[in-house]
C-alpha cells in the first residue's frame, strides 16, 4: 500500500520536472537526434579529437547565448552582446603579453569590459527605467565604434598558452577544455537559479508588479542580469580570442542573431519569465552542428540556407508538437464551431439573452470636465516627442556644420526619399512589435520580391503593371505564412521569421542563378528619382502612406485589435477579438511593407541587387522604438516612428557628409539614440 | 531496455554500412571542399560559378570530386565547418574566408593534417595556408594615383568606402589617403560607407548630395559605385561630356560608362546601362580568384610545388585600354577585350573582371552559368 502511495508520488514528481522543463527536454532531444544523423553519416567513429573539435566549436556562442538568458528571463532584450564580443576579442589580442601573469589579467580584463558594459546598460535600464532594447541597442552602437577605434582591421595575437588553456584539453583525450568552461559557467549559472538573485529573476520576469508588490528588489535583480549577462559575453569575447588566436573587429556582429536563436531554441521564452541558460547551451550547440548535417548531407549551395531554416522550423517544431499546442487547440475550436453550427448553438443565433445592456433608470452620469487636446494626449505625445526633439537639433546641427540646409526645398526633398524605405518598413515592422513579436525576415522578403519583379519586368511598363501588384500579393502571402507559423503552429516570432529570411534566401539565388537581371521600369525610376510638382513623386506618396497608415492603427478595428493583442493576447481573447487573424494580419502587413520597399528599392537603383535588403533590418527595429514602441508590444505610435526615421536618417545623412572616422560616427549614432530617448523618458509616479 | 538495445543495434548497423558507402566511394578523385562565407550578393555567386566551372572543366572532372558549403556571415560557423570539412577526409579546402585571422586556429589543425588550405581574394595570415589575391594596397594606389592625376592635383573629392573594419578596406582606403595626402590642393570633402554595394552607394551619395551639391564636387574615389554615381549624374541633368572623374569598380555596367558615346556593336543598352564616355580607371578584386586557388589546389595535390602567396596582377582598365567582348570566350578576353555586351549581362552591378591568362578553363559561361570554356 505505501509502495504504490510513494510510487504514484514519485510519478508525478516525475511529470511535474518534466513539464517545468520541457523545453530544456526537448532542447536536448533535438540535438541528440541531429548530432546521431552527423555521427552515422560521419565515416569512422565518434573520436577523441572529433568531441574537442565541437565541444570549442559552439562554446563561444554558448557562453553568450548563456548571457543573455539572463538578461532575457527579466523580461529584457541585450543587442549589445556580439559588441562585447568582438570589444574583448581586439582588446585582448592587443593588450595580452607572454607572461603568466599578463594573460590572467587579461581574462580578468575580458570579464571586466563586459561587466562595465553590462553595468551601463543596467543603470539605464533598471535605475533610468528606459526601455531595454534602446539602451542596449546604442551601447551596442558606442561600443562597436570603439572596438573599430581600438583596432580598424584584423590582427594582433593571443598567447599559445591561453589558447591551449581554453581551447586544448583539461585532461588529455578525455575531456576537452571547453567542456569544463561550459561546465563552470553552468555550475555558477544553477548557483545563480538557486539564489535569492535567481528567484528574483524568474519573478521579475513573470509580472514585475508582483514582483515588486512581493518584496523583490526588482531595480537590483534587473542591473545584476546585466552585469552577470556582461560577465557572460566577455567570458565568450575571451573564448573566441583564445579559438582564433588572434582578433578581427568584426568578428562578434553576426553571432547576435544566432545568439537569440539558440536561446529560444534552449527552451527561454522571450518576453522573461520562463527557460534557463542550460537550454541555451543546448541551443547553441544545435545550431552549429547543423554545420556538420549540411556537410554530411551535400546541401549545395544555394539550398544551404534553405535547409538552414527547414531544420531551425523543424527542430522548433518537433518539441512543441503536442495535446496542448496551439495547432491542436485551433484544431479542437475548429471542431467546436463546427458542432456549434450543425447544433444551431452559435451565439449570434440566441436571440433571447438580452443585446443591449442599459443603465438604470434616474442614475446619473456625472460628465467629466472637458479636457483639452494636449491633456487628452500627454500619453502618445510623450512617446512621440523625444524622436522630433532629436530631429530637430540634428536639423540645427546640420544648418551650423554645412549652412544653407534649413531652408532648403531639396536637402528635405532628399531627406524624405531616403526616409520613405525605413518610414514603410516601420509600418510593418511597428505594427508586428506592436503585438510583441519581431520580423527579422524583412531583409530577404526585400530582396526576394525586388528580384523577382525586376527579372519579370525588365523595364517594361506594361509588364509592370501586373508585375507590382503581384509583387505586393507575394509579400503579403510570405508574410501570412509567417503568422501562420507563429498562430498555428505556434513557433516563436525569432525563429518563424529568422527561418523564413534563410528560405527566401535560397528562393532568390536559385530564381536568379547568383546574378539578379533585370531593370526596374522607367515609371519605378521616375517615381523614386523623378520630379512632381517641386519634388519627388515618392515624397508625395509617403505622406498619403503616412496618413493612411496613421489612421489604419488609430482608427480602424484592425489597428485596435493589434494594441489589444499585444497589450494582452489572454484578455483580447475573452473580449472576441480573433488574436490568431490579428498576428496573421500584422505578419501579411509586414510582409507588405517589405515588398513595397523591394520594389520601390529597385526603382531607387534601377535594378534590384542581391543583399539589398540586409542593410534594413536593424534600422527597421531602431527606428520602431526609439520612436516610443515598447518592444514587448501594446504601446506606440506610428507618428512617433516616423519622428524615429527622421531622426535617424538625418543624423546618417549628416555623417556621411563629414569626414570622421566610422568608428566616431558608431559612437556619436549609440550616444544620439540614448540621449533622444533619455531626453522625455517615463517616469513611473 | 530492450527496444533500446534494438535501436543501438540498427544504429550500429546503418553507421557501419553508411562506412562501407564511403569507402566504395572512395576511389581516385582528389576530395576537395569549398567553404564558402556569405553567399547573398554578387560577387560571391559569380566566383563559386567560376569556382564550379573550373570543377567541371575537361582536365578536372576526372580529377576532383568537389563539394560546396556556405557557412554564412558568421566566422564561428566557418571554423566549425573546416573542421568538419577535415573530419570527413578533405584533402584540400578552397576557403574564402570570413576573417583573415579568425580561422587561423583551425587552419594550423588542419595542415598539421596534411591538408591543402588556400583562400581566395581575402587572405588568411596563417602561415602554414595558401593565399590567392591582388595587392589591395597597390589597388588603393594606382587608382587614387589616376585620379590625382585626372584632376591635376587639385579639387574637391568625395570617398566610399567598402565595408569598415575588414582589411581590405582598410588597407586600400589608407593607401589612397596617403596617395591624396601628397597633394595639398586634394580635399576629400564627405566620406561614405559603400560596404561594397551598389544600392548603398545610391543611399549614401544621396546623403552626401544633400549638405554637398554636385557642382561642389570634383571628383570620386570609391571601391564600388562608380555605375550608380555616372547614373545618378546623368538623373541631374549633367551632359556626358561633363562627368565628373570616378575611380573605381571592375562592374560591368561601369566600363560600358566608360565606352566612348557612340561606341559601335554594344547591343542592348538602356537607360544609363549605355556608352557615354566617363573618365574613369577600374579595379577589382577578380572572381576569377576562387577557380584559379582549385587549379592550384590540384597542383598542389599532384606533387608540384606552389607559391604560399599568388599576388593576382591588379585588373586595371581606363577609357585608353576599355574594349567590348562579343562572345566572351577565353581567347577573345586573351586579345584585350573586359567589358561585356549589355545584352548578355543583364546586371550591370555584375564584376567584368573574369580573365586571366591562367585559367583558359573558364570564360563568361563560367562566371554566368558555372559552365567551363570546355
Amino acid at each position: 500500500m505505501t509502495a504504490v502511495t510513494l510510487g504514484t508520488a514519485r510519478r508525478a514528481t516525475w511529470r511535474g520536472l518534466a513539464a517545468r522543463h520541457r523545453g530544456l527536454i526537448v532542447a536536448c532531444a533535438v540535438f541528440a537526434a541531429l548530432f546521431l544523423v552527423v555521427d552515422l553519416i560521419t565515416p569512422g567513429p565518434f573520436n577523441y579529437f572529433e568531441f574537442n573539435f565541437l565541444s570549442a566549436g559552439g562554446a563561444a556562442l554558448a557562453l553568450a547565448a548563456m548571457g543573455q538568458t539572463l538578461v532575457i528571463l527579466t523580461g529584457g532584450f541585450d543587442l549589445s552582446a556580439g559588441a562585447v564580443v568582438s570589444l574583448v576579442n581586439v582588446v585582448l589580442a592587443s593588450a595580452m603579453g607572454t607572461s603568466a601573469v599578463s594573460q590572467i589579467a587579461c581574462f580578468a580584463l575580458a570579464l571586466a569590459i563586459g561587466g562595465v558594459v553590462g553595468a551601463f546598460n543596467g543603470f539605464f535600464v533598471a535605475v533610468v527605467r528606459m526601455q531595454a532594447i534602446v539602451v542596449t541597442l546604442s551601447a551596442m552602437f558606442i561600443v562597436q565604434g570603439i572596438t573599430l577605434l581600438v583596432m580598424d582591421k584584423p590582427g594582433g595575437a593571443i598567447a599559445p598558452e591561453f589558447v591551449a588553456f581554453f581551447t586544448g584539453s583539461a585532461i588529455p583525450n578525455v575531456l576537452p577544455a571547453p567542456v569544463l568552461v561550459l561546465l563552470a559557467g553552468a555550475v555558477i549559472w544553477l548557483l545563480l537559479k538557486n539564489s535569492r538573485f535567481g528567484v528574483g529573476q524568474y519573478a521579475v520576469g513573470s509580472d514585475p508588479d508582483a514582483a515588486y508588490a512581493a518584496g523583490v528588489p526588482a531595480r537590483a535583480v534587473l542591473f545584476a542580469a546585466y552585469v552577470i549577462g556582461g560577465l557572460f559575453y566577455g567570458a565568450a569575447g575571451a573564448f573566441v580570442s583564445a579559438q582564433t588566436g588572434s582578433a578581427d573587429p568584426l568578428v562578434g556582429r553576426p553571432m547576435l542573431l544566432q545568439v537569440f536563436t539558440a536561446v529560444v531554441l534552449g527552451g527561454t521564452r522571450l518576453g522573461g519569465g520562463r527557460g534557463g541558460a542550460i537550454g541555451s547551451i543546448v541551443g547553441a550547440y544545435t545550431l552549429m552542428i547543423v554545420v556538420n548535417i549540411l556537410l554530411v548531407l551535400n546541401v549545395s549551395a544555394y539550398f544551404s540556407s534553405i535547409a538552414e531554416g527547414t531544420i531551425l522550423l523543424l527542430a522548433v517544431l518537433v518539441g512543441s508538437l503536442n495535446r496542448r499546442s496551439p495547432i491542436a487547440f485551433y484544431l479542437r475550436l475548429a471542431r467546436t464551431k463546427l458542432a456549434a453550427r450543425v447544433a444551431g448553438a452559435q451565439a449570434s443565433r440566441r436571440r433571447d439573452a438580452a443585446a443591449a445592456p442599459s443603465l438604470p433608470r434616474g442614475a446619473s452620469i456625472a460628465t467629466p470636465a472637458p479636457v483639452g487636446w494636449v491633456e487628452r494626449n500627454r500619453a502618445a505625445l510623450r512617446m512621440v516627442i523625444p524622436a522630433y526633439g532629436g530631429f530637430a537639433l540634428v536639423l540645427l546641427i546640420g544648418q551650423m556644420t554645412f549652412g544653407g540646409t534649413l531652408d532648403n526645398l531639396g536637402y528635405y526633398n532628399s531627406l524624405l526619399v531616403l526616409s520613405s524605405f525605413l518610414a514603410i518598413l516601420a509600418l510593418g515592422q511597428g505594427a508586428v512589435i506592436l503585438t510583441g513579436g519581431l520580423d527579422l525576415s524583412v531583409p530577404w522578403t526585400v530582396g526576394f520580391v525586388g528580384i523577382l519583379t525586376s527579372g519579370l519586368i525588365h523595364g517594361n511598363d506594361p509588364i509592370a503593371i501586373w508585375a507590382i501588384p503581384l509583387g505586393l500579393l507575394i509579400g503579403i502571402a510570405l508574410g501570412a505564412v509567417n503568422g501562420i507559423g507563429v498562430v498555428l503552429l505556434g513557433l516563436p516570432p525569432i525563429v518563424m521569421t529568422l527561418a523564413m529570411n534563410g528560405i527566401l534566401q535560397g528562393a532568390a539565388l536559385l530564381y536568379c542563378n547568383g546574378t539578379p537581371s533585370g531593370f526596374a521600369s522607367p515609371a519605378q525610376r521616375w517615381f523614386m528619382t523623378g520630379h512632381l510638382g517641386g519634388l519627388t513623386p515618392v515624397v508625395w506618396f509617403l505622406l498619403l502612406f503616412i496618413a493612411a497608415a496613421t489612421l489604419l492603427l488609430g482608427r480602424t478595428v484592425f489597428g485596435r485589435r493589434i494594441y489589444a493583442v499585444g497589450n494582452s493576447p489572454l484578455v483580447a481573447r475573452l473580449s472576441a477579438v480573433r488574436v490568431g487573424a490579428t498576428l496573421i494580419g500584422v505578419y501579411a502587413l509586414s510582409g507588405f511593407c517589405s515588398a513595397l520597399v523591394g520594389m520601390l528599392l529597385s526603382g531607387f537603383s534601377g535594378q534590384a541587387s542581391l543583399g539589398m535588403g540586409d542593410e534594413y533590418l536593424l534600422p527597421s527595429i531602431a527606428v520602431v522604438v526609439v520612436g516610443g514602441t515598447l518592444i514587448t508590444g501594446g504601446r506606440g505610435h506610428y507618428l512617433g516612428m516616423i519622428g524615429g526615421v527622421l531622426l535617424l536618417t538625418a543624423l546618417s545623412t549628416l555623417l556621411a557628409g563629414t569626414t570622421l572616422p566610422n568608428a566616431v560616427r558608431d559612437i556619436i549614432f549609440g550616444l544620439v539614440v540614448l540621449g533622444a530617448v533619455l531626453a522625455l523618458r517615463e517616469r513611473r509616479a | 531496455m530492450r527496444w533500446f538495445r534494438a535501436a543501438c543495434g540498427m544504429a550500429m548497423a546503418l553507421s557501419v554500412s553508411f562506412a562501407a558507402l564511403h569507402a566504395n566511394a572512395a576511389d581516385k578523385k582528389f576530395k576537395i571542399f569549398l567553404s564558402m562565407s556569405y553567399i547573398g550578393n554578387d560577387w560571391q555567386a559569380e566566383a563559386a560559378n567560376m569556382v564550379k566551372a573550373m570543377a567541371a572543366s575537361k582536365d578536372f572532372r576526372d580529377k576532383v570530386d568537389l563539394q560546396v558549403q556556405v557557412a554564412g556571415p558568421n566566422a564561428q560557423k566557418q571554423i566549425q565547418q573546416i573542421n568538419a570539412m577535415v573530419q570527413q577526409g578533405a584533402q584540400a579546402i578552397v576557403v574564402y574566408p570570413i576573417s583573415p585571422t579568425a580561422l587561423n586556429q583551425v587552419v594550423r589543425n588542419a595542415c598539421a593534417r596534411h591538408v591543402v588550405i588556400i583562400a581566395y581574394d581575402a587572405e588568411i595570415t596563417e602561415p602554414c595556408a595558401y593565399n590567392v589575391h591582388i595587392d589591395q594596397p597597390e589597388a588603393g594606389r594606382v587608382t587614387a594615383e589616376w585620379l590625382a592625376k585626372k584632376l591635376n592635383g587639385k579639387g574637391n573629392i568625395v570617398v566610399l568606402t567598402g565595408v569598415p573594419g575588414t582589411s581590405v578596406d582598410t588597407q586600400r582606403t589608407a593607401a589612397a589617403k596617403e596617395v591624396f595626402a601628397k597633394h595639398p590642393d586634394i580635399h576629400i570633402i564627405a566620406e561614405g560607407v559603400g560596404m561594397w554595394s551598389q544600392a548603398v552607394a545610391r543611399t549614401e551619395i544621396t546623403k552626401i548630395l544633400t549638405t554637398h551639391p554636385w557642382n561642389e564636387i570634383d571628383g570620386f574615389w570609391v571601391q564600388v559605385g562608380c555605375y550608380t554615381i555616372a547614373s545618378m549624374e546623368k538623373e541631374a541633368g549633367i551632359p556626358d561630356d561633363k562627368l565628373k572623374p570616378c575611380a573605381g569598380e571592375g562592374a560591368n555596367g561601369h566600363r560600358i560608362q566608360m565606352l566612348p558615346v557612340g561606341s559601335p556593336g554594344v547591343e542592348g543598352a538602356s537607360g544609363n546601362y549605355r556608352p557615354m564616355g566617363q573618365p574613369s580607371i577600374s579595379y577589382a578584386s577578380p572572381p576569377y580568384s576562387g577557380g584559379l586557388a582549385l587549379k592550384l589546389a590540384v597542383a598542389k595535390l599532384e606533387g608540384k610545388d606552389i607559391p604560399k602567396l599568388t599576388k593576382l596582377p591588379l585588373p586595371v582598365v581606363t577609357n585608353e585600354t576599355v574594349k567590348l567582348c562579343q562572345q566572351g570566350t577565353w581567347q577573345e578576353m586573351q586579345q584585350g577585350c573586359n567589358v561585356f555586351q549589355p545584352k548578355i549581362i543583364g546586371n550591370p552591378g555584375w564584376f567584368a573582371s573574369i580573365y586571366s591568362p591562367d585559367t583558359p578553363e573558364i570564360g563568361l559561361q563560367a562566371a554566368l552559368n558555372g559552365k567551363p570554356e570546355q
